[in-house]
């Protein structure tokens, strides 16, 4: 579903990734780890087409990065949410849904709040919200639309206990659902829950297998 | 939830968010005060005209003069339409004039929407403020130039309103188009130079062949009708090009400008200067060179100070240093221009040498952007900033010889030496003391209740370009003494120690205050 080929991004004098090449399959679940400013963000960016490759490529489900067809296929989950301030909660909800061509979203976006514990404040717009409540309403909105990817940044940071068991849940549903996840965590709870892990360090690929070895193990501590 | 790749166009979805978001904006509006403050704005702008084509005098040119303004005056508006081209080809290949929402990055082009659709309507709003300001710029000219050249009022201000807007747009247009194409900094810079040396070849030839040229043969059409002229509208082709291309914008550059222009405009509403000249910076990618152009030698223990403003100096990327050079050189074109028949363009002078000194407190600033590691050190912030002042005083001095070099360009290279020489000290001096002004009054705290307040908010908004204007009066008092009769250089040298004496107590002023 998600495929990176030789996937590099290098800027006038750094090399921010190098070489990259890996493959997420539908269905399953892949923890990205890594120090601090090892590239992790910068590949999922690549793979959301945000950025754009200085050589390689990455192809979502047989589309490249950044197509309409990529991006209609494709969620992704920010470090910082990114949010209006003159929409309420439930606007961007239904601004995302219809962006995506999706019309009944109502039902959808109810249950989403209903299970973040936003229902409260789907009329209020984001802008006065605390961290947690605007990565709340980012999740939402990753979620609102329909996706065969999800690429999810540091997801969990700024969560309460129970928003965090609200995102295993809906992260478990969309894999059991088929689609394909990328989840950059330190976390390692998050690594052992699973299918796989993907390791970068200096930019490069160190270790792509499964989630419960020892080399993972060892990369964490 | 059902997962399904969509193929559904969402452009009827942008539509309507957009009209609802502007529907609760102009809701949202207070009308009365908009209405407010367009009242004002337009009464401080005839204001301004008036003045300044007072303080430019309504003598009519002679024969001569008007002969040499319409051979050379095409070329002379020319050659700034094209380093407005210039400049915004630059923007352009650093990733263009569009600063979106970081949310309409993220939700918007993220989504499955033809992206040339979702950004036709920012880049038409950017080409529309371009057209703004240039036709404004232009008809304020126009209407300048009436006071002085021969031809009809409206005449005037008609054509250099059309040419002042075909150059907003060409502005606007090539920045979006450079960006749209991803034509790069290489090739924007290639095409900028292309562009500004046609235009200066037109100038030092006098003749009419770029299409920048003929657009400023347009603008003088109230006095010289040339049928060619327009011609030179064929710049309109740059926004049409830049709205065809909008959709190859890098989302890359318009995410990084997006989070960079929301700081700028809230720096520019604080009278942030020192912030908006980093977040100037970051939009331009000016970092400092990795390594320094010259590695000063294993230093001497004394002079710390000294030694690390001179380090930050010489790592100044090429495009600092262009920008400072000609800043000199525009102070000395203003200062002629001074001297000659039109003393307001002194303010020009001063506020030039102001720029260049504030790139040039760089060292200072940086101890005022981290205050705590300052407060830290064993010397007292008074003195530390007075030590900072001494690199720069040098790096301007150098400044201060090009604009006399620039002056000299203009003729009178006698009178320009024997002025500027002694003009040049009190005027640097007075431009970095501004410099350390502005960036040692930090801003004021709208949060905090504050005794004198409002007189600091002044001083550091005005302060600086008012001491810097000090600083450039002697050259007035040389001008009146050299009408007079009598010798300039001993007005000049009178009216530089009086710049002394106020510079030397606002330097005491601010290390008490520090």
């Amino acid at each position: 579903m998600l495929e990176a080929t030789d996937l590099t991004a290098a800027y006038d004098d750094y090399t921010a990734l190098q070489g990259v090449t890996c493959l997420v399959e539908a269905g399953r679940t892949v923890a990205l780890v890594g120090p601090n400013g090892a590239g992790k963000s910068t590949f999922l960016r690549l793979c959301a087409g945000l950025l754009e490759p200085s050589d390689g490529g990455v192809s979502v489900g047989g589309h490249p990065a950044g197509s309409l067809e990529a991006r209609a296929l494709m969620s992704y989950l920010p470090d910082t949410p990114a949010l209006y301030d003159d929409l309420s909660v439930n606007e961007h909800l239904e601004y995302v849904a219809r962006l995506h061509g999706v019309d009944d979203w109502a039902d959808r976006a109810a249950e989403l709040l209903d299970r973040l514990g936003l229902t409260a404040r789907g009329d209020d717009p984001p802008g006065g919200f605390s961290r947690g409540m605007r990565q709340k309403t980012s999740i939402a909105l990753a979620f609102v639309r329909p996706f065969g990817v999800l690429l999810a940044d540091e997801p969990f940071d700024g969560l309460d206990p129970p928003s965090r068991e609200t995102l295993d849940a809906l992260v478990a549903e969309a894999a059991a659902n088929g689609a394909a996840v990328v989840l950059a965590t330190h976390r390692v709870e998050v690594v052992e829950q699973a299918d796989g892990c993907l390791a970068i360090d200096d930019g490069r690929l160190i270790y792509d297998g499964p989630a419960d070895s020892a080399e993972v193990a060892r990369l964490l501590s | 939830m059902r997962l399904r790749p969509t193929s559904g166009d969402g452009s009827r979805a942008l539509g309507d968010l957009r009209r609802a978001r502007r529907r609760r904006a102009y809701g949202e509006m207070d009308w009365s005060d908009a209405l407010y403050k367009v009242y004002v704005t337009a009464i401080l702008s005839a204001l301004g005209v008036s003045l300044i084509s007072g303080w430019l005098g309504g003598r009519a040119v002679t024969p001569g003069e008007l002969a040499t303004a319409v051979q050379r005056g095409p070329a002379l508006v020319g050659l700034v339409v094209a380093v407005a081209i210039a400049a915004g080809l630059r923007s352009g290949g650093r990733g263009g004039p569009l600063a979106l929402e970081a949310a309409d990055v993220q939700l918007v082009l993220l989504a499955p929407v033809p992206r040339g659709a979702a950004l036709r309507l920012p880049a038409a709003r950017q080409l529309r403020f371009g057209a703004f300001v240039g036709a404004v710029s232009g008809m304020t000219a126009g209407n300048l130039a009436a006071q002085r050249l021969p031809g009809p009022y409206a005449a005037w201000v008609a054509w250099g309103g059309l040419a002042g807007l075909v150059t907003g747009l060409a502005w606007t247009g090539s920045a979006l188009a450079a960006s749209g194409f991803r034509l790069g900094r290489r090739w924007a810079g290639a095409l900028a130079a292309v562009a500004v040396g046609w235009s200066m070849a037109d100038l030092a030839r006098s003749t009419a062949t770029s299409p920048a040229t003929l657009l400023g043969r347009l603008s003088m059409s109230a006095v010289d009708v040339v049928p060619r002229a327009p011609v030179g509208l064929v710049l309109l082709l740059l926004p049409v090009a830049g709205l065809v291309s909008v959709g190859g914008t890098s989302l890359e550059a318009a995410r990084r400008q997006a989070g960079l222009v929301t700081e700028l405009r809230f720096a520019v509403t604080m009278q942030d200067v020192r912030t908006v000249i980093l977040l100037r910076r970051q939009l331009a990618a000016e970092g400092p060179r990795r390594r320094p152009w010259v590695r000063l030698p294993a230093g001497r223990r004394s002079w710390p100070v000294w030694r690390r403003d001179w380090q930050g100096i010489l790592r100044w990327p090429a495009a600092r240093i262009l920008r400072v050079v000609l800043l000199g050189a525009g102070a000395g074109l203003a200062a002629a221009g001074a001297w000659r028949d039109t003393p307001a363009l002194i303010v020009a002078a001063a506020a030039a040498l102001l720029l260049a000194a504030l790139d040039s407190v760089e060292g200072m600033a940086q101890d005022a952007d981290h205050a705590i590691r300052r407060d830290t050190l064993p010397v007292g912030p008074g003195r530390l900033v007075s030590l900072h002042l001494a690199a720069p005083s040098v790096v301007m001095l150098g400044v201060a010889a090009v604009a006399i070099g620039g002056a000299s360009a203009l003729g009178g290279a006698t009178t320009a030496l024997s002025v500027g020489a002694l003009v040049a000290v009190p005027a640097v001096l007075a431009a970095v003391c501004g410099a350390a002004l502005s960036i040692e009054t930090g801003p004021v705290d709208p949060y905090r209740v504050e005794l004198f307040a409002g007189a600091r908010l002044a001083i550091r908004s005005v302060g600086p370009l008012v001491l810097a204007v000090v600083g450039v009066l002697p050259l007035l008092d040389a001008r009146a003494a050299a009408n007079a009769g009598r010798a300039p250089a001993a007005s000049a040298a009178s009216g530089a120690f009086a710049v002394l004496l106020v510079v030397a107590a606002v330097g005491a002023w601010l290390r008490r205050e520090r």
